[in-house]
């Protein structure tokens, strides 16, 4: 039993810290939060060329085929600097169709998401506001040519600079993913502003948007559990940005009490501030092992891998919360302006509890599982 | 990363199972006598003692190994073998600190439960602030004499020895002037008298020592240096174990789950109230985090490094875990969890005495974890400053010091 990063799991960490300290630094970001597009092509093909896009997906596609304990490292790293971005929706994407995807459509899209000529979206929500796969009220229905689709996905993130976008919705036969092109007529998308504007996040209107029949993905009526899968495995990925965030808050806090004097001491002396900055470090540690705990089993395949991941976004969603606004409270003043950068972390942190599933969800789920 | 046990590891489980299973009580041991003999069962199987060196009796394994042998015996609720705080706390300590002649007169008979310890630390004015003790221990050529009040002690009554940490020089700081030395506790001048608890029951003893004799050949380390052997005999204490905890929680979470069915409010079984589930969801939640991080410290013990002062985040961890576990817990459980004295099946569940119980009296134990063996108060203080690096406080005592 070994809960240590191997020497290349590290470097990965370490490499990834270097170039996000360099490429996407605070005032990096608020430039991109304010940017219309609000991500950097530039960074994207950067990303492309250390490995990051292809990172878990298959070797003959020009990825890495590495796990989710590498990509954990990642995510944990893209959150600790507020990466604004679609890296997480379009690797989950990529997953998907390396799972069940048709030869054609791993030809297709596998190589252009590693090689940074791809991004993608998923939309996981519908206007109903149920996590729960099997609850999709979007209509897929047939056509002398095909499909179309009828319905709202809500807080979709990034469709607006998606090539390809995975709709889950309910055909006659069940449950069915369809790989559609966000530019397609029948489709009509809506921004709303997100707490994180590192996170762009869209209504879209699918109003008998016609889809070809090869772009299914997956078998038509059996799509539930490569869904509920996806779900989850989005979850994790979404536990491990939001420890990055506390990680970088926990940090900003205890080298604050080191420094800032009250009463002519620095205020970190004071028991107040001090149990404070312990009770982040508890939670932060304890996320740290959820995180990759869960990595782990998935990785693994280990039979408490999806109860695993539940727990990791449950857990961390409070955790990471809590750490990041305790950071705020210990900053006093200056930690609630916009132009000291905690707010970033505290957003990020945030704005991804709300996304693959949220606390009462997944809660659910593990309560489902293990009192069944 | 990997997270599965070696296979030596998996077949060391299924031997302690095995074995456990064919040699647990069959009835519920009652008498010190009844217990020693199941410790010394355990003992000679090779299930206490586990991780002591094999030259002081022990049987030299791994801290996997350990964590294993506390875990298969909570699954199965074998009743605990005793004389923990001597085998976790004390013994390690003399192995440390200790002469060899100290190692051969104490440790066999410490592991085998011949001679039950105690530990003498806290004092009614020296708790957080265990450097204050006023104990003394005066020099009286070959021995000290001993007087003063002890607190806090567990199984005082049944304590044939007892570590004691004492004054030896008045005049110096505090921290300077102790000194760490072994108490016969059968003696005239050595007084027990059990404490009652919250719970109701007594497992913690005042000991009062008036003209108490301790040999000088039974000074553990240098004279007045006693105050950094306390330092490794709580960092013991601190991060133990963690599979058998968590294993306890588990069992007392599938207690609940059966009580939330058959239990029912308004008109159905509380297990279908949606407020209920989402409690319980966040409960199960919290229990596997535990056994996660517990995992990861174990990982690191069992590679040989010492988690030092990063020990309080595990203790700070569980015990607050454990408070608002049971809190939980009774909140679903309405009136009903409240009862001290009934009998019916899931409602045996393991305290955290290691002892079995109602819900009730589990919530009243879990207020004793943040405060035994370092408050959480200590804990975030210790993470604060040697973990964080964050500035020591200012103290009333330093600036007179």
């Amino acid at each position: 039993m070994d809960f240590s990063f191997t020497p290349d799991q590290s470097l990965l960490r370490s490499s990834a810290r270097a170039f996000l300290d360099e490429h996407c630094k605070p005032a990096t970001v608020r430039l991109l939060w304010d940017d219309p597009r609000g991500e950097s092509e530039a960074m994207w093909k950067e990303m492309a060329q250390l490995g990051w896009l292809g990172l878990g997906l298959p070797e003959e596609h020009g990825g890495s085929g590495l796990g989710m304990v590498e990509t954990a490292l990642l995510l944990e790293e893209l959150g600790r600097a507020a990466y604004p971005g679609p890296y997480w929706p379009t690797m989950l994407v990529g997953h998907a169709i390396a799972e069940a995807g048709s030869d054609a459509q791993q030809k297709r899209w596998l190589g252009a998401i590693a090689g940074g000529g791809a991004r993608a979206a998923l939309a996981l929500l519908d206007a109903d506001l149920d996590w729960s796969p099997p609850a999709a009220v979007t209509r897929a229905e047939r056509t002398a040519d095909g499909w179309q689709l009828t319905g709202t996905k809500r807080y979709v993130a990034w469709p607006h600079v998606a090539d390809v976008l995975l709709v889950p919705a309910r055909a006659p036969e069940g449950l069915s993913l369809f790989l559609v092109d966000p530019s397609a007529s029948g489709l009509t998308s809506s921004p709303v502003q997100s707490m994180d504007p590192g996170l762009r996040l869209a209504h879209l209107t699918l109003d008998r948007m016609p889809v070809r029949p090869d772009e299914t993905l997956g078998r038509v009526g059996s799509a539930g559990p490569l869904l509920l899968r996806l779900l989850r495995r989005g979850a994790l990925g979404a536990a491990a940005e939001m420890l990055g965030a506390a990680r970088r808050c926990l940090d900003m806090a205890v080298g604050y009490a080191k420094i800032r004097e009250q009463f002519g001491q620095p205020i970190g002396s004071f028991q107040a501030i001090r149990h404070k900055c312990a009770e982040m470090l508890l939670e932060t540690e304890n996320s740290h092992a959820a995180v990759y705990y869960a990595a782990w089993a998935l990785d693994a395949g280990a039979d408490d891998a999806g109860t695993a991941a539940s727990i990791a976004k449950s857990y961390v969603g409070d955790a990471s919360r809590k750490v990041c606004g305790e950071a705020i409270q210990v900053h006093g003043g200056i930690g609630f302006t916009w132009e000291y950068d905690l707010h970033m972390y505290f957003k990020r942190a945030k704005g991804l509890e709300a996304q693959y599933g949220d606390a009462d969800y997944h809660r659910e789920l593990i309560l489902g599982a293990v009192a069944s | 990363m990997d997270l599965n046990y070696s296979p030596e590891d998996r077949a060391f489980r299924d031997k302690a199972r095995r074995w456990l299973e064919a040699n647990i009580p069959r009835e519920d041991l009652k008498t010190l006598a009844e217990r020693k003999a199941w410790h010394r069962k355990l003992y000679e199987a090779g299930y206490v003692g586990t991780l002591w060196p094999t030259e002081y009796g022990g049987w030299g394994a791994t801290a996997m190994q350990q964590a294993i042998v506390q875990d298969e015996m909570a699954r199965i609720q074998a009743p605990p073998a005793i004389n923990g705080l001597g085998i976790g706390f004390i013994g390690p300590t003399i192995i440390v600190h200790g002469t060899e002649a100290q190692k051969q007169r104490y440790l066999k008979k410490m592991l085998t439960a011949e001679e039950i310890w105690c530990q003498l630390y806290s004092e009614p004015n020296a708790g957080s602030d265990l450097a204050g003790l006023k104990t003394r221990a005066e020099d009286a050529g070959d021995h000290f004499v001993v007087n003063g009040q002890k607190i806090w002690t567990s199984s005082g009554p049944i304590a044939d020895w007892g570590i004691l940490l004492a004054r030896t020089d008045p005049q110096v700081a505090k921290h300077k002037g102790i000194s760490c030395v072994l108490l016969n506790m059968r003696q005239p001048g050595v007084e027990v008298r059990p404490l009652k608890q919250i719970t109701g029951h007594s497992l913690f003893s005042e000991v009062f020592m008036t003209n108490a004799r301790a040999e000088k050949s039974d000074l553990i380390g240098r004279l007045d240096e006693g105050w950094a052997i306390a330092q490794t005999t709580l960092g013991y204490e601190r991060g133990a174990n963690s599979l058998g905890r968590v294993t306890r929680y588990a069992i007392a979470f599938n207690q609940l789950v059966k009580a939330t069915r058959q239990l029912r409010r308004h008109g159905r079984p509380l297990i279908e109230d949606p407020s209920v589930r989402a409690r319980m969801g966040k409960l199960y939640a919290e229990l596997e985090v535990q056994r996660y991080a517990g995992l990861r410290v174990l990982s690191a013990l069992n590679k040989g490094e010492s988690p030092g002062a990063a020990s309080s985040i595990t203790k700070l961890s569980y015990t607050e875990f454990e408070k608002r576990y049971y809190e939980t817990a009774l909140e679903i459980l309405g009136p009903w969890g409240q009862v001290m004295t009934a009998r019916e099946e899931f409602e045996e569940i393991d305290t955290a005495s290691g002892e079995a119980g109602t819900w009730a009296t589990a919530f009243l134990w879990a207020r004793a974890g943040t405060i035994y063996s370092g408050s959480s108060e200590i804990q975030k203080n210790i993470i604060g400053e040697r973990v964080l690096g964050l500035p020591k406080e200012v103290r009333a005592d330093r600036l007179k010091a």
